[in-house]
């Protein structure tokens, strides 16, 4: 079909929200017309094997690629020309984007960690932030299908509030390196946790998929389909039923009604010729990421009306959330000169700490309400421009300190709950327009005292990690207020249009679909009720796998 | 050192220079050695104003878009400097060897704003180490003797050591000195003297650490009092 004919579903996105939304869809016999905003993008374009020396800079990040020469993404990031967005006095927050086909899932770290019991029912244990109108165990069976589906490794380890998968879900993880054996050692002196880390990469066959071949930063995109992206799998499969339509450079802005408030489509700017285009649908789907979907629907004006669409409850653009961040790094004598060998491994985690405090929580002793995981790194990798950081000197004993240091050096990182504040959100900037004319988002962003004391805290855990295992800090982390990421920094954004059980208080139901258009849809992180400490694309995979199979129902009986 | 290197020496970034030498020659006559750079700032040095490689380069394919701008005395300095902070030393080559200094060249001729933080650092830095050097031992630092560049470089190369008033030239020779390292670990010879025998595809499961490495953590971890599981 051409992207001008009416379709069953219009789509719009092509990252983790929309392209599993799409392959459900039309596996069930929907048409669907995909639209996405950037260029259409094959991982076949990866540099799988580049050394960092055959790239300009050795590959470092610059305004232009912003993780790097060889990373996935093409014409995004947190500053993109032509397409600005503003902040509110005092606030600061970082707006990425990633227009291309496939969105964020080209160069993302593949990291799956469920949300657990405790992460959907956040506010009846602590009476902070908002409930989901679900629970763990609804979501529990979408969870396996998806990372059947997409490939997860990882161990069943039975921990609090992160829960086991269903029997043959999970892939074999790859064997522990040496530095983390080390960690682990610490770990289990002083109980903490480290175990098996959980990403969507294939260490065994599926489909057409290969297995990892344990090179390759996974960020640069993977063409051989081990690092799940959804151009490599979701998309491709939707293709194959031939039911799918694909329209890149499709920058929608506006949901259209007709007059009895239902949806008929969307408008977008052809981005080829600037033209203005409608695509047309019996229901529409929306996953263009959480700031983007916001955006959408509050540039859609029914009736002029000024607070947009779906928006009766005012709080489309609220809730705004992103992942605490903070890091510390130090350097280990007792790993200095370790023997070589080939770590590259699935270059990512192998194994991380998972929250293990929840009970000092619960008893208030610890004085942080939500809590974190730790990513670690420290591989003898390709060094990087990094190479020479903290050495000091010249001449042959700087060459002897180089290779005494090597391997020697892990760094954590916290990743953490934020929970959603009143001064946490954004709305349209009705003065500024980007260069295709549409009225651009304005953040208003702020951290609140529970984010800052978990930092403490991870700082604090960390440093008697580090102090068990004979290590030295690099340098002292900064008071929490300045070592805290800034938000948007994590691209971990959610939360814009949170689901609810209640239409007063939230933007759509557990099924995704909008309280005030029956047929309209948001299957991406916007939907997030609380952001768990858990990185939120396999949960934002869940969910849109459950809204798009209650669609197919819908569709199918006739009731859309 | 080697006249080879010094043949071309004319072609400097005049303004720099002349800026760093009137600075040098007012602080000389106070203090004649070591000291000449108290009381000097360092010279702005115009961004370049090129474009990148863009939002969407060729990634299989890379290049670089941009013009290099180092003058021939500045990469004269930068070979001389670059081979002292990593001299060859038996099977591994000194930087220049693998490219060091035309990389240096790259990184500073980059449209990019933390690259024009290393250029003025470099372009400035290089034009003292000359200036130093001649005010010392009357010639450019390429063609000083040995000893005498170290006696300069040990002025600045130290965190704990440096010589008072000497703080900019210090935190030019660790930019240099971090960007040396950067671009000589990241090439097939640095890999295999640093040992990192990754980004080789393999087949079938991980292999994980070879029974040396797990022997030797092994006995790190129950030294340490502590309890080892195998992976």
């Amino acid at each position: 079909m051409t992207p001008e004919e009416p379709h069953d579903a219009v789509v719009v996105g092509s990252g983790a929200g929309g392209a599993m939304a799409a392959w459900v869809l039309t596996r069930a016999g929907a048409s669907v017309l995909m639209l996405e905003a950037g260029r259409d993008y094959s991982p076949d374009e990866a540099p799988m094997l580049n050394m960092a020396m055959d790239a300009p800079l050795r590959g470092v990040g610059t305004p232009d690629k912003r993780f790097g020469f060889y990373d996935a993404t093409v014409d995004g990031g947190w500053e993109m020309p032509g397409e600005p967005y503003t902040m509110a006095e005092g606030s600061e927050f970082m707006w990425w984007r990633s227009r291309m086909l496939g969105g964020r899932t080209n160069h993302w770290a593949r990291n799956s960690f469920r949300m657990g019991p405790y992460d959907f029912k956040p506010k009846t244990r602590d009476s902070l932030g908002y409930d989901w109108p679900v629970s763990y165990e609804d979501i529990a069976p979408w969870y396996d299908r998806t990372e059947k589906l997409v490939g997860v490794y990882g161990s069943n380890d039975g921990l609090e509030n992160h829960p086991n998968s269903g029997p043959g879900v999970l892939q074999p993880p790859p064997k522990f390196r040496v530095w983390e054996t080390f960690l682990k050692a610490g770990g289990d002196a002083i109980n903490i946790p480290v175990v098996a880390a959980r990403r969507a990469v294939l260490t065994k066959k599926i489909d057409e998929r290969s297995p990892c071949y344990w090179a390759s930063a996974c960020g640069r995109g993977c063409s051989i389909g081990a690092a799940f992206q959804t151009t490599t799998s979701l998309i491709p499969w939707a293709k194959k039923t031939g039911k799918l339509t694909i329209a890149t450079g499709a920058m929608v802005y506006e949901v259209l009604l007709d007059a009895g408030g239902k949806a008929t489509g969307v408008r977008y700017i052809d981005k080829a010729t600037g033209s203005h285009k409608e695509a047309k649908g019996r229901v529409v789907v929306i996953a263009a990421s959480t700031g983007e979907t916001a955006r959408i629907l509050l540039n859609s004006r029914p009736n002029g009306r000024s607070e947009g669409l779906s928006n009766s409850s005012g709080q489309v653009g609220r809730n705004l959330m992103d992942t605490v961040g903070s890091s510390v790094s130090a350097l280990f004598p007792q790993l200095e000169g370790r023997p070589r060998y080939n770590e590259d491994g699935a270059m990512g985690l192998h194994a991380y700490i998972p929250f293990w405090d929840y009970k000092r929580i619960q008893s208030g002793e610890v004085d942080t309400p939500r809590g974190y995981h730790v990513e670690i790194g420290g591989s003898f990798g390709d060094p990087g421009m990094g190479a020479g950081s903290g050495l000091d000197g010249y001449g042959s004993s700087l060459r002897a300190d180089v290779k005494r240091r090597y391997g020697s050096r892990i760094g954590f990182t916290q990743r953490g709950e934020m929970i959603p504040n009143a001064n946490s959100f954004c709305s349209i900037d009705t003065s500024t327009k980007d260069r295709f004319g549409i009225p651009v988002l304005k953040f208003n962003f702020a951290w609140s005292d529970s984010e800052l004391k978990q930092v403490k805290h991870f700082q604090n855990a960390m440093k008697e990690l580090i102090d068990k295992l004979g290590g030295t800090l690099v340098e002292e982390p900064p008071e929490p207020a300045r070592a805290i990421s800034k938000g948007g920094e994590i691209i971990h954004e959610v939360g814009t249009c949170r689901m609810g059980a209640d239409a007063r208080d939230s933007v759509v139901n557990q099924f995704g679909k909008s309280w005030d258009v029956d047929n309209l849809y948001l299957t991406d992180g916007s939907v997030f009720a609380s952001k768990a400490h858990k990185n939120p694309t396999i949960t934002i995979m869940a969910l849109a796998m459950r809204s798009a199979d209650s669609i197919a129902t819908r569709l199918r009986t006739g009731e859309l | 050192m080697t006249t080879d290197k010094t043949a071309n020496l004319v072609s400097v970034d005049r303004r720099v220079t002349l800026k760093w030498l009137m600075g040098a020659m007012a602080a000389g006559q106070l203090a004649a050695c070591g000291d000449a750079a108290k009381g000097i700032t360092w010279a702005e040095v115009e961004a370049i104003k090129g474009k990148g490689y863009g939002t969407d380069p060729d990634l299989i394919n890379p290049s670089v878009p941009w013009p290099l701008t180092m003058t021939q005395a500045e990469l004269v300095a930068a070979t001389e400097l670059a081979d002292l902070i990593l001299p060859a030393e038996g099977d591994y080559p000194a930087p220049s060897k693998l490219g060091t200094p035309a990389f240096i060249n790259e990184w500073i001729s980059a449209p990019y704003p933390d690259q024009h933080k290393d250029r003025v650092l470099i372009v400035n830095g290089l034009a003292w180490l000359d200036a130093e050097s001649k005010i010392r031992n009357g010639v450019e630092f390429a063609r000083a003797d040995a000893g005498a560049q170290k006696l300069l470089l040990d002025d600045i190369a130290f965190k704990a050591k440096v010589k008072p008033g000497l703080e900019k030239p210090a935190e030019f020779f660790a930019r240099f000195r971090s960007l040396t390292l950067g671009a000589y670990y990241t090439t097939r010879e640095g890999w295999a003297e640093i040992g990192y025998v990754g980004n080789q595809p393999g087949t079938g499961d991980y292999a994980g650490p070879t029974p040396e490495a797990s022997a030797h953590i092994r006995g790190v971890i129950e030294g340490m009092g502590l309890t080892y599981t195998a992976p």
